[in-house]
């Protein structure tokens, strides 16, 4: 899967947990998912275990305490599968 | 956690104990007489946590929240004044949400002499991880810890389980053996979230204790631990309601 394939499956999960639309049509990699797309921090679990059946990989709590951004899901997501 | 800040920790509790003759009394005394606040159903509640503070195991007490005082109210519910003032250590830790309570130097000041760990909600990850590694030293060290599992006050006034924060989950899968005290308490004019309870309340205090395990692994390990923490508050408020009606 390429890099370009999971930033928009990425972007497709987490669509429906953003609270702020205009920037989810702007969405790049430097999106900040918490601050930017306004995702509940509550739901970012949600999210990140969406990614896990999405992707079929698991991702480690240390893992997710790094992710800040889209593209930092997307690298996470591209180092799982590779 | 540095050595650094296990070590500021342990004076934070030092000072706190230092100072508590004046705090503890002064905090109970505004409630009890300067709010005219009682509280129904604490002889239990204490008794309770008297038996499991003595056992000195990791101990994480969670309760609902709806008003911003709820923390001090627990605390009350479940000892006295003079019994904490005795046993500082039982005197739950407390994570309150940095914005709210740590904003000037004064607050600052007092969340600190008040054995708080500021944390800030909805801020990225890795800060609340470092929270959470503090509050988990606390715990694995026998000291109580009280977080409220809805993250923030409930919006509707009632237990949001759909609002469950997963940090609870990791805090219980990091102690094994690590018991959970679930406090449900709410004032009788309370009828949803608020910053203070109404003048002349009175709390209605219940409490369930439980172990929770889980076969699943990391992530969906926290989420079902947290649903069960999350799902005894509903439990204990359906009785509440039930009894009310």
């Amino acid at each position: 899967m390429s890099e370009t394939q999971v930033f928009e499956k990425v972007v497709e999960i987490l669509t429906p947990y953003a609270k702020n639309a205009d920037a989810v049509a702007e969405v790049g990699l430097g999106t900040s998912i918490l601050d930017d797309l306004q995702v509940n921090s509550a739901r970012l679990v949600d999210v990140v275990l969406s990614f896990e059946d999405a992707f079929s990989i698991e991702i480690a709590d240390e893992d997710v305490d790094k992710v800040n951004t889209v593209g930092d899901a997307v690298g996470l997501i591209c180092k799982k599968l590779h | 956690m540095s050595a650094a800040e296990r070590v500021a920790l342990g004076v934070q509790r030092t000072v706190g104990l230092a100072s508590a003759v004046v705090w503890i009394p002064a905090v109970v005394g505004l409630m009890r007489f300067g709010l005219s606040w009682r509280l129904d159903g604490t002889a239990a509640a204490r008794a309770r946590y008297r038996e499991l503070y003595a056992e000195r195991r990791p101990l994480l007490v969670c309760a609902n929240h709806l008003t911003m005082i709820d923390s001090a109210l627990v605390a009350w519910a479940l000892g006295s004044p003079l019994w904490y003032l005795r046993h500082f250590g039982a005197l739950p830790w407390n994570t309150p949400e940095r914005r709210n309570f740590a904003s000037s130097p004064v607050q600052r000041l007092l969340v600190w002499l008040m054995k708080c760990v500021p944390i800030e909600r909805g801020g990225e990850r890795a800060r609340v991880a470092q929270v959470l590694a503090r509050v988990t030293h606390l715990l694995a060290r026998g000291e109580s810890v009280l977080v409220f599992p809805e993250g923030g006050r409930s919006r509707s006034g009632r237990v949001e389980i759909e609002n469950a924060t997963y940090g609870v989950g990791r805090l219980v899968q990091a102690l094994p053996g690590c018991r959970v005290l679930c406090v449900y308490i709410r004032g009788a004019h309370q009828e949803t979230f608020s910053d203070l309870p109404a003048h002349g309340d009175r709390f209605h205090v219940a409490t369930a204790v439980l172990e929770p395990t889980s076969a699943l692994r990391g992530l969906r390990g926290e989420r079902d631990i947290a649903r069960q923490i999350v799902g005894t508050l509903v439990a204990l408020e359906e009785r509440w309601l039930h009894a009310r009606q």
